[in-house]
């Protein structure tokens, strides 16, 4: 078991009270495995990824759990150690919205070349040598390094950053929504990309969307979030063409498909409010299943097909 | 079924300066007719950049077309400057973007009422009446709920019902529908297109819809048209279209878009190589050769397909047909 | 309209608010006050006029002062009497009194004594009235202090005669000759001592007037009733004074003191207050409508309207403005609408520009394009759809150049090109400055301008914030 997440928290203070983004989130990652967290926008797939890469907002309220990787907790370790052994070594991340971020004025290629600069000490000239061949990884020209932001077509940005995050050798990657902003052909591209990292690299990945369709192209295992909860978890065989929990059933009912004539469903009613979520389950307001116990009590995670549900009709 | 809007040879171009002295032109939309009957849904699909928006803004004269003509309800409304009312009152469109395209400075209220205000209802009951059953059609229930709020109140999903209410209130006979549910949660997608869907049919209404989601398009469409660089590059009944794409373009379209399934990671994707070039200075012939898989070397660089009607109602600009 | 209902509950829905309104309220109540009271020519009248101040105390201290203080300070003192207080046949003419009295109570001497006398009336040509005037002592000495005569009338002017009518009699008894001899002979004749006049000017008449004295000839105050007399003596028993005054020059003075020149701070503070409103509310007013309406026109209609009003803003952003102030009140005088109009004239474009920018910015929203989809015009795309995307902006602007008017105002007025016809808070402030008030610590005249100053300014800087809700309803309360 290369990484271990349980009982994961991260709340964030705002004036309306605390936003419980991420609310005992617990999962496993195996070697060479790509786990999927999927779930509605504001679930808080963002939050659970940013809390296992350590990059945390000043407002945040409570930060709890455990994250092992390899049997060492990376909670306890300070800011300093977690930084120069764990993050961008260990495990990188490529950011919500990244290829916005990069900075207009230094070129490409220096910005990839940083990481190595700074945790490796290597030098400029040596740096950029390791960045023309990461750059060739991921198919882009060596001559790129040399090019500024904007002369960069979006799907090549996406591209350069996902040789950011590879700098170092990472065991783990996580993924943002890293296509969310491209077109269905570059979207394509880089799922390629990502399957042909995977497999020639045998690096583990998380990768987090809102388009389970997408998601099905690289994950191994999906983890359904609902109000920043793992409802479900399970292997692709197992939750895509039989999905357990209510909520993972309609968010997959809901997709528009090419290839079959089912008209989508959709979910009634707002997504919840993390501040006051609901009682019970979190799913409860919307459930078409709902029964009495449901508002009541929080389900707890039941054993089925080798993944958990969270939901009471499984109790 | 009687046109509604006929789109003949329509040129969009815009300039844009380069330095100081140059002046470049992105040919948007470069040649494109298309008919919309009363009631029928056309998609418009294509990646970005492909000039669908430029087109549909272009059809409801929110854009001076460079050339062709625009027969709308009959009339010919390409070069009308002044007497434009009634277009704005039978021709609505709908944002892709529901956060930016309501005033934050009004309430619900005041947004539905404007185009009222504007188009001469002066009863003031009269508009209250007409706002609250645009509500209740847009399922905004209980309207008397939705009326005071401001935009920043409403979820992404309920600020577009309120673009849709508005772009209803007027009864048009036409709308353009520029992505209209492309910022919202996949979850609630298929709500918002039910939703509109069933009022189009309701009321009858022409449609343009624009989308980069072919999926969607599938649901929603009677018609589809491909577009590619500012050019059709398909057009034909969705069904038709999508089971039996003849253009290598839209079949990579097609192919780019998985359905949920276990077995897509142990397959590799086939894709379209390189990335859409600029409209600035758009390859010669076909525009889609350099990124075709099946071009046909010495013709498809050199001459422009033009569109063949291949199948029943169903046209290509290929010169593999 | 309920809209403005709504506006309104929501403005007046927060402290911020309530405060800036009833700021406002009370500077608005001043002015109304001020300008109903002070007549509305005051400046060149008064304020200007320093012959109309010579007989109030220079650099006075407010008189409240003395609350705090265990030795208090002497007050100013103005004693006046309009009728006769006695008539007395004297050798066939007649002798009037006009008597006024004065408790003096504190350890001080009075800074300096002034009599005066208005609208001496009198009907014999041949024989004009004399006016003697005597100080009698809480000791029951009698000084005779001055001695006036009227000459003979040779024109061929009719009786009744008037003197002094349009502007009284002043004497200034401090350091006049004639009281000294008379002081002279009073110390010799009273107390033995004989001092010269030079003497008596040096140790200051009104020390003798209103000293006992001590062992080594020192004199210390004499506290008690003082009575002054005006003694007229006339031919005809019509004769008489119109008012017989005595002014008693003080170390404080009214509510708010005095300046170098003995003016009262509190007269030219209040007519401050309508004049800060006029300036500031004008200049803002009229900077901001025009600034943001040419800023939103200019953005919005775009095309050559743009770039003439974008031209026009930069030539007048790149005029200096001294000069041409300087030009322009050398050829019409410092004039307050002359200010107004510069202060406009020359802050338009800054905003104008700001605003237009904003507006590029508004116009690529997408609801702007779907006003115009719904067909609304261009002129109502401006008011409805694109103003309240800078009203914010604009009002704060608004209150900026509030207080920033009032400060160029008094700005100008240092360089000598405010209107010099009327105080402002500026120029007592400035005048204060030039005068060394700082340096030599006459607080009660540098304080209450610049707080008024900054009163004015933050009255509107609360109801800027006050306003903030009402015109960004993000910051509304949650309905
Ligand atoms: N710094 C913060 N302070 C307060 N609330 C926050 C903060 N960051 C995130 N949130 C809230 O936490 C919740 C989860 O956010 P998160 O970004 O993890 O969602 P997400 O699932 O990644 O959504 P999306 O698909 O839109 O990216 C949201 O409701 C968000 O508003
Ligand atoms: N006002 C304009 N001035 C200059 N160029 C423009 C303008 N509007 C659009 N374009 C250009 O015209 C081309 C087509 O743009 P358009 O917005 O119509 O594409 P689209 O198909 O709607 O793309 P998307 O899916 O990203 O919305 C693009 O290259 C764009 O940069
Ligand atoms: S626990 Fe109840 S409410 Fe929640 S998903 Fe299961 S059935 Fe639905
Ligand atoms: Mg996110
Ligand atoms: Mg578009």
């Amino acid at each position: 078991m290369l990484l271990e997440v349980s009982n994961l928290r991260l709340y964030f203070k705002t004036l309306r009270g605390d936003v419980k983004a991420v609310d005992g989130v617990s999962f496993s990652l195996d070697k060479g495995k790509t786990l999927g967290i999927v779930g509605e926008s504001g679930c808080g797939k963002s939050s659970t990824a940013n809390a296992i890469v350590r990059n945390l907002p000043r407002n945040v309220s409570r930060y709890e759990g455990r994250i092992c990787l390899e049997d060492m907790d990376l909670i306890p370790l300070s800011e300093d150690e977690f930084r120069s052994k764990i993050r961008w070594r260990r495990i990188s991340m490529v950011f919500q919205g990244a290829m916005n971020s990069l900075n207009p004025v230094l070129k490409v290629g220096f910005q990839v070349a940083e990481p190595l600069i700074i945790h490796k000490g290597l030098s400029r000239g040596e740096a950029l040598k390791i960045v023309e061949e990461l750059f060739r990884l991921v198919g882009l020209s060596s001559e790129i390094v040399n090019r500024y932001p904007h002369e960069l077509s979006g799907g090549m940005k996406q591209r350069a950053i996902i040789a950011m995050a590879l700098t170092l050798n990472p065991d783990i990657l996580i993924l943002d929504e890293p296509t969310s902003a491209l077109d269905v052909s570059i979207q394509a591209q880089i799922m390629n990309l990502l399957k042909n990292l995977k497999r020639k690299l045998g690096i583990s990945m998380i990768f987090i969307t809102h388009d389970i369709a997408l998601a099905s192209d690289i994950c191994d295992e999906f983890g359904v979030m609902y109000a920043g909860e793992l409802v479900e978890l399970g292997s692709a065989e197992k939750i895509l063409p039989s999905p357990k929990h209510p909520y993972t059933q309609k968010l997959l009912s809901s997709i528009p498909r090419l290839h079959s004539d089912k008209t989508p469903e959709f979910i009634p009613g707002a997504p919840p409010d993390l501040v006051a979520p609901p009682s019970g389950c979190r799913f409860h307001p919307r459930c078409p299943y709902v029964m009495d116990k449901c508002s009541r009590e929080n389900p707890p995670n039941t054993l089925v097909n080798g993944g958990f549900v969270k939901c009471w009709l499984y109790k | 079924m009687e046109p509604i809007l006929e789109l003949i040879d329509i040129k969009t171009y815009f300039s844009v300066r380069k330095g100081l002295f140059k002046t470049l032109t992105v040919k948007a939309v470069d040649g494109i007719s298309m008919t919309i009957s009363r009631g029928e849904v056309v998609a418009v699909v294509g990646e970005s950049g492909s000039g669908k928006t430029t087109l549909g803004r272009t059809a409801i004269k929110l854009i001076e077309p460079t050339s062709g003509k625009i027969v709308f309800k009959g009339s010919d409304i390409t070069n009308i400057k002044g007497d434009i009312k009634w277009i704005r009152k039978e021709a609505q469109i709908i944002f892709q973007d529901p956060f930016s395209s309501l005033n934050p400075y009004m309430t619900i209220k005041q947004i539905l009422e404007e185009p009222l205000i504007i188009h001469g209802v002066e009863d003031v009951s009269e508009r209250e009446e007409i706002i609250l059953r645009a509500l209740n059609n847009v399922r905004l229930s209980p309207p008397e709920d939705f009326i005071l709020k401001f935009p920043h109140m409403l979820s992404g999903g309920q600020r577009q019902r309120v673009c849709i209410a508005r772009a209803l209130v007027l009864n048009p006979s036409f709308i353009v529908a520029d992505e209209p549910v492309s910022m919202i949660d996949a979850s609630s997608r298929a709500e918002i297109l039910l939703l509109f869907r069933e009022l189009q049919e309701k009321y009858s209404i022409g449609m343009m819809y624009i989308t980069h989601d072919i999926a969607t398009a599938k649901y929603f469409s009677h018609n589809i048209s491909v577009m590619y660089l500012g050019k059709i590059v398909e057009y034909g009944p969705t069904k038709e279209v999508l089971k039996n794409p003849f253009h290598p373009y839209t079949a990579t379209l097609i192919n780019a878009i998985p359905d949920p399934d276990p077995e897509n990671r142990f397959r590799e994707r086939s894709i379209v190589p390189g990335e859409p070039p600029s409209p600035i200075n758009p390859p010669t012939g076909c525009r889609f050769h350099p990124r075709c898989p099946q071009i046909i070397d010495g013709k498809c660089s050199l001459s422009e397909p033009i569109s063949r009607e291949v199948d029943l109602k169903h046209f290509v600009a290929c010169h593999l047909y | 309209m309920s809209f403005i209902r709504e506006s309104f509950s929501e403005f007046w829905a927060s402290n911020i608010s309530k405060i800036g309104i009833l700021f406002l309220a009370i500077l608005v109540a001043v002015s109304i006050y001020t300008v109903t009271t002070l007549p509305l020519d005051f400046g060149v009248r008064y304020w200007y006029n320093p012959v109309y101040w010579v007989d109030y105390p220079k650099s006075a201290q407010p008189e409240w002062i003395n609350i705090f203080l265990s030795e208090k300070l002497m007050s100013h003192v103005e004693l006046s009497i309009s009728k006769a207080s006695g008539i007395k046949p004297y050798n066939n003419r007649f002798i009037k009194y006009y008597n006024v009295s004065y408790n003096h109570e504190c350890n001080q001497f009075p800074k300096f004594i002034t009599l005066r006398i208005s609208d001496l009336l009198f009907y014999r040509r041949d024989s004009p009235p004399i006016v003697r005037f005597y100080v009698t002592r809480p000791d029951g000495r009698t000084i005779e202090l001055y001695t006036l005569a009227i000459e003979t009338i040779s024109s061929n002017a009719t009786p009744p005669f008037r003197y002094f009518s349009m502007e009284p009699k002043r004497i200034l008894l401090s350091g006049d000759i004639y009281l000294a001899r008379s002081l002279v002979s009073f110390l010799y004749r009273e107390f033995n001592i004989s001092l010269g006049t030079s003497g008596v000017l040096e140790v200051g008449s009104e020390k003798i007037i209103f000293g006992s004295i001590g062992g080594d000839n020192t004199f210390t105050p004499l506290i008690g009733r003082y009575v002054f007399s005006a003694v007229l003596i006339c031919s005809d028993v019509n004769d008489g004074i119109g008012m017989f005054n005595v002014v008693l020059g003080g170390y404080v003075y009214g509510l708010m003191g005095t300046d170098v020149l003995g003016r009262d701070l509190f007269q030219g503070l209040l007519f401050g207050f309508p004049i800060a409103l006029i300036i500031g509310v004008g200049v803002s007013l009229l900077t901001t409508f025009i600034g943001a309406g040419l800023g939103i026109v200019s953005g919005y209609i775009g095309g050559r309207v743009d770039d003439f009003i974008q031209r026009f803003a930069d030539t007048i952003n790149n005029i200096p403005l001294l000069p041409l102030l300087i030009l322009l009140s050398f050829i019409f005088g410092g004039r307050l609408w002359l200010i107004i109009f510069v202060l406009v004239f020359f802050n338009w474009p800054s905003l104008t520009i700001i605003v237009r920018s904003m507006v590029l910015s508004a116009k690529a929203s997408q609801f702007i394009e779907a006003a115009v989809a719904i067909g609304a015009s261009r002129l109502r795309i401006m008011v409805k759809h694109i103003f309240p995307q800078v009203a914010p902006f604009v009002f704060a602007q608004m209150i900026f150049f509030t207080p920033y008017a009032i400060l160029a105002e008094s700005a100008l007025s240092f360089l000598g090109l405010g209107d010099v016809t009327m105080p402002t808070w500026g120029q007592i402030l400035e005048y204060g400055f030039k005068n060394g008030a700082v340096f030599l610590g006459y607080w009660w005249w540098i304080l209450p301008p610049g707080l008024f100053i900054v009163y004015s300014a933050v009255t509107f800087v609360f109801i800027a914030l006050g306003m903030e809700p009402v015109v960004n309803p993000r910051l509304r309360r949650w309905k």
